[in-house]
């Protein structure tokens, strides 16, 4: 384009501060959520059926060495906390399809906004959720014999690369949303992602009971890292590689939060 | 505020196709200007352009080429500017349906800028002025269509924005719901001094709220003035015949000999059709035009004529009644 041919104004009305902006969408989020509350509390029992089922199930995989002296319900509990973020996670740009399809989307995109806001406030209703499903895995966790040596800071840490995890996937679900701004799209990809995601990694069974292709792919599997990194922390017996994987971790959050925010010009694109 | 709200210049919007999917070029070299503090009126039939010219104005959409400034700002440039100072009703809703009218409206505020305390009181002055007061504290998603579409109005209004697009504003609504709506547009032009730009594919809708009008037709601007400026160009009466399984060329064929007939046109969709012209003495034409087709056995319904109305400007400016510009009818006809 070239320079507009009518007199312009020189200054811009005043605005809201990003932490303001972020915090009305965190709030609409939230009270939405209450308001919904099945949903929230659906996801609070879901991971309680997976510890009972799949503890019951695999149980006797516990007497295996490679499991150690802990039993499978101490190896299971960070992989069902991480399994969790991941699912719940995966499910968050269901919201941005809803918000596009009500107007939201379309009235936060004429208002004088930071992209990074409206993807933000969504992030952290959902990182709330997530916290709050975590929890309720420790404490189940707990109840059905899990012990946590680590003691609190190892429950922080597992805690802290929960939330990183479900960052990753929750940035990524949006910008699929953006993008495709259907919902069938995002469940069908989120379907083809989530379950190789957690059975292509130590959610369940140990890099040594693994055939040797699935325990390479699993080794460059971010599911892996965060399992791992969570059950260092509950343990107290972080794994030799951690640094590297709390890297990747922080890395592939700021991309997938950068590739959120850029979604909205790609949605914009589409108008 | 500047002289004019708006000022656009050759905007050009092309959707590029994909696979099967053709190009779209849906805004083909559009200008137009708005003067402040009036009721302008963006009438097109759907698929016309209009929404797709709301959506740049708004920073919603970027155009392909083309030139925009909104209240003095250039979208392009400074979005955020333009965007502090519009409030925008789309076509859907805007607002939270799980939400209550009050939360909705506040967070709005907030959102915008506005201090809590300062937030709440404007909050609780738009529910009223909507008449939505009594119904603040429930879920938007228990309102009726035309409560909904009032507290979508208020929502753009919350920080007393320069320019107001509203996007379709009653379409779905009940005559009742539409009438209330047509009543606070022209409140808020007239109390509020503020510059409305209303996009709408009802003719009667835009006759009596816009100051101003532009015809929109396959992403072009057709003609623009106030909507008596437009139907005194067409001097004489409008004739309109409706048709049944007409044939447009023999209806043309039979009619050709009526004396006086201006700008004709035969349409054809389906199993229905319509004769229209203008003509400068309309109790001779009727009657000639009546015995013209009767003489050809064609079949008629109602036939009718009446002073110029924004149907005869569209079809005097198009060349076709109108309708769906993305699926035009059989049409036969040569303008006068």
């Amino acid at each position: 384009m070239t320079s507009i041919a009518v007199p312009l104004r020189a200054t811009a009305p005043s605005r809201s501060n990003w932490f303001t902006q972020t915090g009305q969408v965190t709030r609409r989020w939230l009270i939405s959520s209450i308001r919904q509350a099945w949903g929230p509390m659906m996801s609070l029992i879901q991971p309680v059926i997976w510890i009972v089922l799949f503890g019951q199930v695999f149980h006797s995989l516990g007497s295996l060495p490679q499991f150690g002296t802990a039993g499978y319900i101490d190896y299971l509990v960070p992989g069902i906390l991480m399994m969790t973020v991941l699912y719940s996670g995966a499910w968050a740009g269901t919201g941005s399809i809803d918000d596009i399809n009500s107007g939201v989307m379309d009235q936060y995109l004429t208002s004088p906004i930071a992209r990074s806001a409206i993807i933000t406030g969504q992030l952290l209703q959902q990182l709330a959720i997530n916290l709050a499903q975590s929890l309720v895995v420790l404490g189940i966790g707990w109840l059905a014999g899990a012990r946590y040596p680590g003691g609190l800071g190892g429950m922080l840490v597992a805690l802290g690369v929960a939330t990183l995890l479900a960052t990753i996937f929750c940035c990524c679900s949006i910008a699929v949303a953006l993008m495709s701004r259907s919902q069938i799209a995002l469940i069908s990809l989120s379907q083809l992602i989530v379950l190789p995601a957690t059975f292509l990694s130590t959610t369940m069974m140990p890099a040594a009971l693994m055939p040797d292709w699935v325990r390479d792919v699993s080794r460059g599997n971010p599911m892996t890292w965060a399992v791992e990194l969570g059950r260092g922390g509950l343990s107290g017996t972080y794994p030799d590689a951690g640094w590297w994987q709390v890297g990747g971790l922080v890395v592939l959050a700021v991309l997938a939060f950068t590739w959120a925010v850029r979604s909205i010009r790609a949605y914009q694109r589409a108008m | 505020m500047p002289e004019n709200a708006i000022v656009a210049h050759d905007l050009v919007k092309v959707y590029r196709g994909r696979g099967r999917r053709p190009e779209v070029r849906a805004l083909d070299g559009l200008s137009l200007t708005v003067p402040a503090g009036r009721v302008f009126g963006l009438l097109g039939p759907n698929g016309a352009g209009k929404s797709t010219t709301t959506k740049i104005l708004t920073t919603l959409s970027h155009a392909t080429s083309g030139e925009a400034a909104v209240d003095g700002h250039d979208v392009r440039t400074a979005p955020d500017a333009v965007r502090a100072a519009i409030g925008y009703v789309s076509q859907g809703a805007g607002t939270d349906p799980i939400l209550t009218a009050d939360e909705n409206l506040q967070i709005v505020a907030r959102m915008r800028g506005i201090a809590p305390r300062e937030g709440r009181a404007r909050a609780m002055q738009l529910l009223e002025e909507f008449g939505l007061a009594e119904a603040s504290r429930r879920a938007v998603s228990t309102f009726s269509g035309g409560m909904r579409r009032r507290l979508d109005v208020a929502a753009a209004l919350v920080h007393r924005p320069r320019v107001l697009f509203l996007d379709e504003p009653t379409t779905g609504l009940d005559p009742e719901a539409r009438a209330a709506m047509w009543a606070e547009i022209r409140r808020l032009s007239g109390e509020e001094a503020l510059t409305v730009i209303l996009t709408t594919h009802y003719m009667e809708e835009a006759d009596r709220l816009a100051d101003e009008l532009l015809l929109v037709n396959r992403g072009r601007a057709i003609v623009q003035g106030t909507p008596e400026e437009l139907k005194a160009a067409l001097h004489g009466d409008s004739l309109r015949v409706s048709l049944i399984e007409p044939d447009p060329a023999a209806v043309r064929a039979a009619v050709a000999r009526v004396a006086g007939l201006r700008d004709l046109v035969v349409e054809a969709s389906g199993v229905d059709g319509v004769l229209a012209a203008r003509t400068d003495d309309a109790s001779a034409a009727v009657g000639a035009v009546i015995a013209a087709l009767d003489a050809a056995g064609i079949r008629f319904g109602q036939v009718a004529a009446s002073h110029p109305t924004l149907d005869d400007v569209y079809l005097h400016f198009v060349g076709h009644t109108f309708g769906d510009a993305t699926a035009p009818a059989v049409t036969e006809g040569v303008a006068a």
